[in-house]
């Protein structure tokens, strides 16, 4: 509940208070505490006794379990969300946004993010 | 992105192995709850400056749920499932699977209620979940359509593969992923409970 009411606040914030100029900095800051968060559960996974023995015991066990709800529910949600969200209007933009961003990734092989494209 | 975030992790790795103690790396690694409410703080400003987006939202009325049930649908019929191909009693593996990506929830709870080789599968299932993410959302958000995004990342989608969906997807979806991490999250604990005690 807690992350919502600072996910508020900051929603609050960027609509009446802050600068547009400053969204390229706000991106960035998003960046380094994602990485900062997934290093953490590296250091974690590092540190938790056992947990090399676990993987090569368990690991293809764990991966099924993994890969299959996963699959699942991109199917589920692909299904019912062209059904019931997906507009026309957005179906059109998405395609080409697409097409773009295979297009540049194929020319620069690089991360372009699908709104750049 | 991926790049970088695969860094991230395998450094990650490095560092927990080594058991040493670098000042500032402990301080930002052990105050992971201070960096989250950061990430959500910067993505609120984000999703903010982007005018318009409340009434966007609006305009899905119950349709918002579509996503989470969906998720926790599948979730549930995948453990069945792997339960039917690795022998383990159904409710055990529907319970693994109900996790949705919470490794940390899963884990323990698995391992007291169940038993400590049934946590570990739990974590480390739904670990894959939350890592693999990170590498399919820009698949899908390419391939499928953006809400397909969320799907994979699950209860995980309100909090850490929310950079993800906010690099590869738009504002709308980032709204929608927070609202469907919070749902899964909430039913989560739900579910584990529902699979061991009722099937």
């Amino acid at each position: 509940m807690d992350i919502l009411v600072i996910m508020c606040l900051g929603i609050l914030i960027g609509n009446r208070f802050f600068p547009e100029k400053y969204k390229t900095i706000n991106e960035k800051l998003q960046l380094a505490c994602t990485l900062i968060l997934i290093f953490s559960m590296g250091r974690m996974l590092g540190s938790r006794e056992n947990f090399f023995e676990e993987l090569l015991s368990l690991g293809f066990t764990s991966f099924l379990f993994f890969a299959i709800p996963s699959i699942f529910s991109v199917i589920l949600v692909f299904i019912f969300s062209e059904r019931y969200m997906v507009r026309k209007k957005d179906r059109k933009l998405f395609k080409k946004q697409s097409e773009s961003l295979d297009t540049i990734e194929a020319g620069e092989a690089g991360t372009v993010t699908t709104e750049e494209a | 992105m991926v790049k970088l975030t695969l860094l991230a992790l395998i450094l990650g790795i490095i560092y927990g192995l080594m058991d040493i103690n670098i000042g500032l790396i402990d301080l930002f690694s052990s105050h992971t709850d201070a960096v989250l409410y950061i990430l959500m703080f910067s993505v609120g400003i984000s999703v903010g400056l982007n005018r318009g987006i409340v009434q966007k939202i609006k305009k899905y009325h119950f349709k918002i749920f579509i996503i989470p049930i969906c998720i926790m649908l599948a979730s549930f019929l995948g453990g069945i499932v792997c339960g039917m191909l690795s022998g383990l009693p159904l409710s055990h593996a529907a319970a693994v699977a109900s996790g949705m990506g919470w490794y940390s929830l899963a884990g323990a709870t698995l391992t007291k209620l169940v038993g400590a080789e049934l946590g570990s599968i739990a974590f480390l299932s739904n670990l894959m979940r939350e890592i693999f993410s990170f590498f399919i959302i820009p698949f899908i958000a390419s391939k499928f359509n953006y809400y397909t995004c969320i799907a994979p990342a699950g209860a995980t989608s309100e909090d850490t593969t929310l950079p993800m969906m906010m690099r590869y997807t738009n504002e709308e979806t980032v709204v929608i992923s927070v609202l469907n991490g919070m749902i899964c999250s909430a039913f989560v604990p739900v579910m584990i409970s529902f699979c061991l005690e009722v099937l």
